[in-house]
């Protein structure tokens, strides 16, 4: 029996985030958004997508003037992005 | 990147490979201020302590104050840093932990070194006995106060901990030599008296950060240079 693959991560863009923030421990909004090369505005939906589900915190300050997001994987993101790992795994048999 | 776009199995692990390797490959952001910054205070001390033993003469001043000093601009160098990095990897943190942890070790050597003697003198007078030197040659018998012998060394082990450590977590060859050149002074520091254990800190100062620290900040300004070309 095939897991469901988990519908949040199944997305290319917020796939992407969670694939760059398990990787480091936090980033800002401007290194996501040159890694992934998506716009701001659709970054910005799919980062408060993602923290809804409570897969990544989000802080937002203000360095000299200047807003700064900086998001950062939650323990719940890992193990839901090891479960989505795990469940294509199965799918590809690897 | 289009977030509506639907991904097959494949293209999904495609896409997770492809990220982790975006954010392998940032990890290398460092300027080289503070190793430049401490590899010259050292360096000079070092240097500087040896010239004075050597030729006789005095700055007027305790030289090795320089690194407290060193400490104003390093703080101002940090929180710049800080506001500049736009990633911080779970490597940077460990490495970071390392140095802070280095600090912490080398003012906790310093201060053993500067209270040990008199401490002693204190707990052994307590014990109604006292430490005495006698020259040889004239048969004079003096009151003596410990110390840390070769000092000097014990810096020097711990100079080389954290620069090897980061050496070899970045798989920076700078940092490793430095790292062994540090030990190598180390153990020609056993066998060298207090002035030339200076001159070897200052070789340890010059090898460990400064040079290490301007191929860093040649790295730095290429990377800087060819984002805006």
């Amino acid at each position: 029996m095939f897991k469901e693959l988990d519908p949040i991560l199944h997305s290319q863009l917020r796939l992407a985030i969670m694939s760059l923030l398990i990787s480091v421990k936090e980033a800002e909004f401007t290194f996501i958004k040159e890694k992934t090369g998506a716009t701001a505005g659709n970054l910005s939906v799919q980062v408060q997508k993602l923290k809804e589900v409570n897969y990544i915190d989000v802080e937002k300050k203000f360095v000299d003037n200047y807003p700064q997001t900086t998001c950062k994987i939650t323990e719940i993101g890992i193990a839901a992005f090891e479960a989505y790992v795990k469940a294509l795994q199965q799918y590809l048999k690897v | 990147m289009n977030n509506e776009k639907q991904l097959s199995q494949q293209e999904s692990l495609r896409l997770i490979t492809e990220m982790i390797q975006k954010a392998k490959g940032s990890h290398f952001h460092e300027n080289g201020t503070s190793a430049i910054l401490w590899g010259a205070v050292v360096g000079f001390c070092g240097i500087m302590s040896f010239a004075q033993y050597t030729w006789k003469f005095s700055i007027g001043f305790d030289v090795w104050i320089l690194t407290f000093l060193a400490l104003i601009p390093q703080i101002f160098i940090a929180i710049k840093e800080k506001k500049n990095k736009i990633v911080k990897t779970h490597e940077q943190a460990v490495l970071d932990a390392v140095w802070v942890v280095y600090g912490i070790s080398i003012f906790a050597v310093i201060i053993y070194m500067n209270t040990v003697p008199n401490a002693s003198v204190e707990l052994l007078a307590k014990d109604h006995i006292q430490l005495l030197k006698k020259d040889t040659l004239t048969g004079e018998v003096k009151p003596w106060k410990p110390f840390v012998l070769s000092a000097t060394s014990i810096l020097m082990i711990i100079y080389a901990f954290p620069t090897l450590v980061t050496g070899l977590a970045r798989k920076f060859k700078p940092m490793i030599v430095g790292g062994i050149f540090c030990y190598g002074f180390f153990i020609a520091s056993l066998f060298t008296s207090s002035v030339y254990d200076a001159l070897l800190s200052g070789f340890a100062g010059i090898c460990n950060w400064f040079i290490p620290g301007i191929i860093l900040r040649n790295r730095y300004n290429k990377a800087k240079k060819a984002l805006h070309v």
